[in-house]
């Protein structure tokens, strides 16, 4: 729009030029028209006054005047090409001016003769002819038509300057209403963005209010399950107390019954020779009572070893809850000398299992030293313990740092882990690969809860018979936000 | 040991009661014991019908106590008897499967004079309870305060 405008307004502007040097033209012809009539009538004059006084400064001044005149009319004529009229009255007076010329030449070349009279009677003849009267009456008309050329070219021109004024002053206005039309777009997008801002601000507040809900909500719960793991692992204690104690109790009966059957066969079976311990010994037994005493330990061996495994469950499962709410505090650790120390303490079933340990470059943390600890220590004994036999053991401890986070990575050369059980061995009980050596299936189920709790996290890589990889991810600065304080 | 010594034994669970019996009895340790299973009633007898704990005045009273108990804590039961004028110089053996070190603390704090932890392994079960009996014939079980 602005541009069309100012686009239009220079058209008029050069418009406005074109037409006032139109204006100009005009001027310059009117005054060439007088120049030229100025010289032929000046040549006329001199004319006479050679004839009368036949002195030579007259016949100059005649010829320059002559001189004049042609150029003057070739001038007018370029000029006026683009009126016709004009054109037409060039013509009148180029021819008027030619015959008026002719007789010029006649009178000169008369005068030059010495025939003075003939000279003014070729005068008398012309001005009879009216030759003079004629280019006079040509030049007045083409003043007129300059006249009302100037006439009609400053109409034009004023015109074209109003014009151009008048659409200065409307591109002017349009300028105006334009820049108040964006002031008010931009008020009213400033008002909505200050709206937009204020429900943002408002949905971060309500936001933040529903993520501290929620999570009060996370840790209420999470609360209730440490507090329902805790209470159920103690009542379930209570009778394993008593399982156990009583099946002790009958352990010891079942020696005091065998004892006596023992006794009582031997007894009964008098020829036969009796031992000397016979009385208080189940070898005395015989036959079927040697079967049920056997039955009867059997029984109670199976009882008591489940007892056993139940009790470590439970202990394992006190433990993780007691983890869960244990406070952690947070210190500057050189992860380098606690790996040294964890390593200082696997270090006699490392020899044996030929297993070299490296610790690379690691970089320090701030972290609870206890959780590092046992993260640390539980993945290095499971890269010492789950070795593939035959194969000499390497071990490395890696570590860099990312974006605020330490990496660390323990990579073995064991017996790897198949791919479907990557997610299991990090579940409570669970564990992969041949059962061939002790545990519970606790190490990792705590391991990654620590690592959680610490604000980390971690993964596995491993493939089965080519070794494993575990990846720690733990904030460089922990905690590094309050509401892990709080938790 | 002076008699008569009176063991108070307060414990919900009869199989756990009658295990801890035995083997005090093995340990060769024969004073009375007076079972409870709740605390409630345990309370009614160790501070009589007017609360006050007056009818156990001079009497040497030893207390075996659990912790998990259906009705009360026996963590209010040590409260209460370490807070009673008549019965606060009454040893108390806590006796509980939990092992919870706060726990254990706390009880301290309030004036338990032995904290024993159920193992579940019998045997070790059987020795703490068997030293547990050796404990008793050392101590002296003061004569409650006049």
């Amino acid at each position: 729009m602005l541009v069309a405008i100012s686009a239009f307004s220079v058209a008029l502007v050069s418009k406005a030029r074109t037409d006032s040097g139109l204006v100009v033209r005009t001027v310059e012809v009117e005054s060439y028209v007088i120049a030229l009539l100025l010289d032929i009538r000046r040549a006329e004059s001199a004319a006479r006054g050679y004839m009368l006084t036949l002195r030579p400064d007259f016949l100059r001044d005649h010829d320059s005047a002559v001189a004049n005149i042609l150029p003057g009319l070739e001038t007018l004529t370029q000029l006026t090409r683009d009126n016709p009229i004009q054109v037409e009255n060039c013509r009148k007076m180029r021819s008027a001016v030619e015959i008026r010329l002719g007789q010029f030449a006649q009178q000169m070349d008369l005068i030059k003769q010495g025939d003075p009279g003939s000279a003014i009677t070729l005068v008398r003849e012309a001005a009879d002819a009216g030759s003079g009267a004629s280019i006079r009456e040509i030049g007045r008309a083409m003043r007129a038509e300059e006249d009302r050329q100037f006439v009609a070219r400053t109409a034009t021109a004023d015109r074209t300057q109003q014009l151009a004024s008048v659409v200065t002053v409307a591109g002017s206005g349009l300028v105006v209403a334009l820049a108040g039309f964006s002031i008010l777009l931009v008020r009213r997008s400033s008002r909505a963005r200050d709206a937009a801002e204020t429900k943002l601000r408002d949905s971060n507040l309500t936001l933040e209010a529903m993520v501290d809900e929620r999570t009060a909500d996370l840790r209420e719960a999470n609360e209730e399950i440490q507090r329902f793991a805790y209470i159920v692992s103690h009542d379930l204690r209570s009778p394993l107390v008593n399982i156990m104690g009583f099946t002790s109790e009958l352990e010891q009966l079942r020696g005091d019954i065998f004892r006596r059957i023992a006794a009582l066969a031997s007894a009964q079976s008098a020829a036969l020779p009796v031992p000397e311990n016979a009385t208080d010994d189940e070898a005395a037994l015989k036959g079927a009572d040697k079967q049920l005493a056997d039955d009867f330990s059997e029984a109670l061996g199976f009882i008591k070893s489940s007892i056993a495994k139940m009790d470590r469950l439970i202990s394992a499962i006190l433990d993780l809850t007691r983890e869960g709410r244990r406070e952690f505090d947070p210190v500057p650790i050189n992860t380098r000398e606690l790996i040294e120390g964890i390593v200082k303490t696997v270090a006699h079933q490392a020899a044996e299992a030929h297993a070299k340990i490296r610790i690379e470059n690691l970089p320090n943390i701030v972290s609870d030293r206890l959780a590092l600890e046992q993260i640390f220590s539980n993945l290095i004994d499971n890269a010492v313990k789950y070795l593939e036999t035959g194969v000499p053991g390497e071990i490395s401890v890696r570590g860099r740092t990312r974006l605020g986070f330490a990496i660390f990575e323990i990579a073995d050369n064991g017996r790897g882990i198949d791919p479907k059980d990557h997610q299991r061995i990090f579940d409570l009980f669970r564990r992969a690969g041949t059962q061939d050596r002790p545990g519970q299936g606790i190490g990792l189920a705590h391991v990654r809860a620590l690592v959680r709790r610490l604000g980390g996290t971690m993964s596995v890589a491993s493939e089965v018979r080519r070794g494993s990889t575990f990846t720690i991810t733990l904030p460089l600065n922990w905690p590094f936000n309050k509401r892990n304080e709080r938790a | 040991m002076s008699d008569p010594v009176t063991i108070i034994m307060i414990e919900d669970d009869e199989g756990h009661a009658r295990l801890i019996e035995r083997n005090i009895r093995r340990s060769g340790v024969n004073n009375e014991i007076i079972p409870f299973t709740n605390g409630t009633s345990a309370l009614k007898y160790l501070f009589g019908a007017d609360g006050t704990g007056l009818d156990h005045k001079g009497s040497a009273l030893l207390i075996l106590l659990d912790l998990n108990l259906p009705d009360t804590s026996g963590i209010d039961i040590l409260k209460r008897v370490k807070e009673n004028s008549f019965l606060k110089a009454t040893p108390v053996v806590v006796l509980t499967t939990t092992d919870d070190s706060h726990e254990i603390k706390r009880c301290y704090e309030l004036g338990c004079n032995v904290y024993i932890t159920k193992p579940v392994n019998y045997d070790s079960f059987a020795n703490a309870i068997r030293q547990l009996g050796l404990f008793f014939s050392v101590i002296q079980v003061p004569a409650a305060a006049t």
